[in-house]
């Protein structure tokens, strides 16, 4: 019943988007001027601020100073009006370290790390406004703000969230469907080698129907990616004419 | 507050500079930093506002919430205010660490609103003793480069101008239960009166005179402040004095006035950009954080 | 208590010894421990042994208001407890980065894939609803702590049965387990995870690992399903970069293995269920004399033994002989005997581990063992073996100091080499 709004006959999806079409993407790097790196990035409604501060000597307890590589630490926190009932703590709940975790995990994929042992790269992503794919605005806006501060990585972290609605793939949910008990998948993909750095999957999938899937989150990802590209190479351009270069 | 590490080289520097009202960046002792303000900024709230002064960027939302009123003011609505210094300004805030400061900063506020003049909460309300608006004021700090109760002050008055709460019709039920209904149409909504909503002004005491909008490096260099928050009329609703140091009555009677005379000068130019941009209505460009 | 840390040596040879496809215990890749389920005497109430990872799951129900926004379901409430028994690692009472990933992992496993039907645990829609809880505690650690927990959690939950209600008009009257039988919950499908860990990049995986090889992974990847091959969640973590193929690998030999312990779950709650029908005595407290539960006990593992005589005869012969480790002492100065050229004093820990692991491929166990005794007889040896005695006795005369004390190096470094030379005769033998 959910799939019939869902999914219109003729392929339309609540908002007019066709299955396999993106949200907006609009991104900006450079929004702060006191941090090391920042970006903010809005894919449909979805708002998000990324800041990364760093590389940095480690804070708080050295104990946990790796000797070889550098630590990523990550802080995933939501505005208490981002969503349409408001939330009451913008961090510290399970949800949220949660993400905070799998955002550090994503990062220390593809982050090269090695470059710089000793030390600490805070990344702080905080969602002004969440229509859904909260956790893929976070990492896209997140490799961004990483590319601002300067900090090498092996490739951009690209990622998407996608749906299974009556045996087909939506790439790219909104608030709306993820609520309506459809299998969505989240997905951290590094474009050029076709590696996944984050899978995450919620709710019933059929095993045959897990190829299709991530064969379109893959395909979504690559989407979000060339869009990132052309981000940085425009802010790079804007750059270089401010400086004269 | 996040501190930043000043020599004492720097402080003397600073210190001459202000003693000939000559600041750093240029400005006079009693001049504001270039100031940002934009308002609707983001949708899933009933009022919001972004105003960036300086290198201090805020960012306020307002939701309207159905609430029960307060027992000993059956008749009005009221506010409740949420300050979250986020992890973006600052490393040290990360975690708990900005609880603090946000703790600090959200009292202030409730002082400073806590008159009947400020906002009509009477306006707030539907049905006296069990339906009322709640307005919840969430502040978010994105940078931080000083002078935060300014801009956090300006930013909820330009959320406040801002906000549009839903008309509300009552109807009687048959058990004689009332029934509220929310109007859905966008436009059929309320505007609240922000004329007598107070701006708040600090003065940072430098060696012997005050300096008003300080930047961190300037504020490293006092010892005490004072925070003001006067209205378009120039009447005061709060006072507080903030820092280790001490103030001798005659400076707190000098910067009380200075604090008037710029906190009445900061109202109507602000009221005329907020109108201004409202008579641009649909047509303006909504920029955010994309400009 | 912070955690021992891992030696470089230990990390090496679990890393090597997984490229050579082994792994500690004798498993395959694929392999599961060995999973045994036992009931307690309260419904809801079951242990699941992984191997020596040990899980108990308690489920308890409470009549609540429900959610505002869901006024006729009821409400299903996860906790995982990471108690210090399981690992010293554990601090009781502060939420660890694992206990939080843990626990938001089974909630998804469970929670998001609608396995109960949370429905019918409405009483009075809007007023009245029945609160599951789902309580599931460590009590020992080794390894593969989300597996167990799943399996734990989801038989205890079958194995739940809720007192029953009685709704009369406003009424609600609920009835004890005296007077009418409890109803057990309607659970419309068996989820349970499967965790696959990752070495070296990505290019060895391996099911089940046990907390050596978890300590030494790169990543986990964990896929729960059910029986019907619907996969109920999927979840990589660790750093590390996967491949599509190797995901789908992955959930196919999930599917395999998910099929395999959703019969054994059946088996053993049909097992419980006859028991308790039977009336025979059941539940862990009757399950201690039974000695089904004791913590030193130890499991006798099935070692391969067929023709080990033939294959350890065959690889003595192959051998070589064993190199002149005593050779005579030499007199260099009236009074003082040297004995050995003074070889480098490394460990030698390498050289040896490597040949272990060459040899006999099937008789690992003894192996172990063989290296356990050599310790012992190294002390047995300083009493009883004719080279050893002599070192033995230059360190206990007293001996002159001559202004060349280079000698006095090689003549420790001989008697080590000396022991090293005994021990491996020693092991020789033995085999």
């Amino acid at each position: 019943m959910a799939g019939l709004e869902l999914l219109s006959d003729q392929g339309y999806r609540i908002d007019g988007r066709k299955a396999t079409e993106l949200r907006k993407v609009q991104a900006r790097m450079g929004v702060f001027a006191q941090a090391d790196g920042s970006a903010y990035l809005e894919q449909g409604n979805t708002k998000a601020l990324a800041v990364v501060y760093g590389p940095h000597e480690m804070r708080g307890s050295r104990s946990r100073t790796l000797h070889d590589r550098a630590v990523i630490n990550c802080q995933y926190s939501m505005a208490t009006f981002s969503t349409a009932e408001r939330k009451r703590r913008p961090h510290g709940d399970r949800k949220s370290t949660e993400m905070s975790l799998h955002l550090k995990q994503t990062f220390e994929a593809a982050v090269m790390t090695q470059l710089y042992p000793r030390s600490q790269i805070d990344i702080y992503v905080k969602i002004l406004q969440s229509d859904g794919g909260n956790y893929s605005v976070c990492v896209n806006a997140a490799t961004l703000a990483v590319i601002d501060a300067g900090i090498p990585m092996r490739d951009y972290v690209c990622a998407c969230t996608v749906g299974f609605v009556d045996e087909t793939p939506l790439a790219d949910l909104c608030y709306a469907e993820e609520g309506g008990g459809v299998s969505s998948l989240a997905l951290a993909l590094l474009p050029r080698g076709g590696q996944i750095a984050l899978l995450q999957m919620d709710a019933r999938l059929h095993q045959d129907h897990l190829e299709t899937l991530m064969e379109a989150a893959m395909t979504a990802c690559k989407g979000v990616s060339k869009v990132l590209d052309e981000v940085v190479r425009q802010h790079l351009q804007e750059v270089s004419v401010l400086t004269g270069e | 507050m996040a501190t930043v590490q000043v020599s004492e080289a720097e402080k003397v520097y600073i210190l001459h500079g202000i003693r000939d009202d000559l600041r750093v960046d240029g400005r006079g002792c009693e001049d504001y930093r270039h100031t940002e303000i934009e308002t609707d900024v983001v949708s899933n709230t009933d009022g919001s506002a972004k105003v960036t002064l300086g290198h201090t960027a805020v960012l306020v939302g307002i939701k309207a919430d159905l609430g029960k009123p307060k027992p000993m003011l059956p008749k009005e609505g009221y506010l409740e205010f949420f300050v979250d210094c986020s992890a973006n300004a600052t490393p040290e805030f990360e975690g708990r660490g900005g609880e603090e400061l946000g703790t600090e900063l959200s009292n202030t506020l409730y002082k400073v609103f806590n008159n009947k003049h400020s906002v009509d909460l009477k306006s707030l309300c539907i049905s006296p003793g069990e339906h009322c608006w709640v307005l919840y004021v969430d502040v978010l700090l994105l940078q931080c480069d000083g002078n935060l109760y300014d801009a956090i002050s300006i930013a909820i008055k330009a959320a406040l101008f801002s906000t549009k709460i839903p008309k509300v019709h009552i109807s009687a039920d048959e058990e004689g239960a009332k029934e509220i209904e929310l109007s859905d149409d966008p436009y059929d909504c309320m505007r609240l009166n922000v004329e007598n909503v107070p701006c708040i002004v600090t003065l940072c005491k430098v060696g012997h005179r005050h300096v008003v909008d300080a930047t961190l490096q300037e504020k490293a260099c006092s010892v005490a402040s004072l925070i003001i928050s006067v209205t378009q009329k120039g009447t005061v609703t709060c006072m507080r004095k903030v820092g280790g140091g001490s103030l001798d009555p005659e400076s707190i009677f000098e910067m009380t006035e200075a604090g008037k005379r710029v906190g009445k000068a900061l109202h109507a130019p602000l009221m005329d950009l907020l109108q201004q941009e409202e008579r641009l209505g649909t047509k303006r460009q909504k920029v955010g954080f994309l400009g | 208590m912070k955690d021992t840390p891992l030696a470089n040596c230990e990390r090496d040879f679990l890393l090597k010894a997984i490229e050579e496809k082994k792994r500690l215990d004798g498993r395959q890749t694929y392999d599961y421990r060995k999973i045994k389920i036992t009931f307690g005497t309260d419904y809801g109430c079951c242990f699941v042994d992984l191997g020596k990872t040990r899980v108990m799951a308690q489920v308890s129900c409470e009549i609540v208001t429900p959610k505002e926004n869901r006024p006729n379901e009821g409400i299903m409430f996860f906790n995982i407890e990471l108690s210090p028994m399981a690992s010293p690692a554990f601090e009781q009472g502060r939420q660890s980065e694992l206990s939080v990933n843990l626990n938001r992992q089974l909630e998804r496993c469970l929670r998001n894939s609608k396995c109960i039907d949370t429905e019918s645990l409405c009483v009075v829609s809007g007023e009245k609803v029945w609160q599951i809880r789902v309580d599931i505690h460590m009590l020992n650690h080794d390894g593969n702590l989300m597996d167990a927990a799943s399996i734990a959690a989801i038989t205890a939950l079958y194995h739940f049965k809720r007192p029953d209600v009685g709704i009369q008009g406003e009424e609600v009257t609920v009835y004890p387990p005296e007077e009418r039988d409890p109803i057990p919950l309607s659970i419309y499908h068996m989820p349970i995870s499967v965790s696959f860990s990752f070495f070296q990049q990505g290019t060895y995986l391996l099911v089940d690992p046990c907390e050596r090889e978890e300590r030494v992974m790169d990543g986990l990847l964990m896929i729960a399903m059910n029986k019907h091959r619907e996969i109920c969640s999927i979840q990589s973590s660790g750093g590390i970069m996967l491949l599509k193929e190797q995901v789908m690998r992955c959930s196919k030999i999930a599917s395999v293995k998910v099929s395999e312990i959703t019969e054994l779950i059946t088996k053993a709650l049909e097992n419980d269920k006859k028991a308790r029908k039977a009336g025979g005595r059941f539940g862990f407290a009757e399950s201690m004399p039974q000695e089904r539960i004791t913590a030193l006990k130890k499991d006798e593992t099935p070692v391969e033994m067929t023709d080990v005589t033939e294959t350890a005869y065959d690889i003595v012969q192959k051998a070589e002989a064993p190199p002149q480790t005593v050779p005579s002492p030499v007199l260099p100065v009236p009074g003082m005997g040297q004995v050995g050229l003074g070889l480098q004093n490394s460990w030698g820990l390498e050289d040896d581990e490597e040949e272990e692991e060459e040899d006999d491929d099937s008789v690992e166990e003894q192996e172990e063992k063989v290296t356990k005794m050599e310790v012992e007889q190294h002390r047995k040896e300083q009493s009883s073996g004719d080279v050893v005695e002599i070192s033995d006795s230059e360190e206990e005369e007293v001996i002159i100091l001559q202004p060349e004390i280079p000698n006095r190096g090689p003549k420790n470094a001989g008697s080590s080499s000396d022991q090293k030379g005994a021990a491996k005769s020693k092991k020789r033998q033995t085999k």
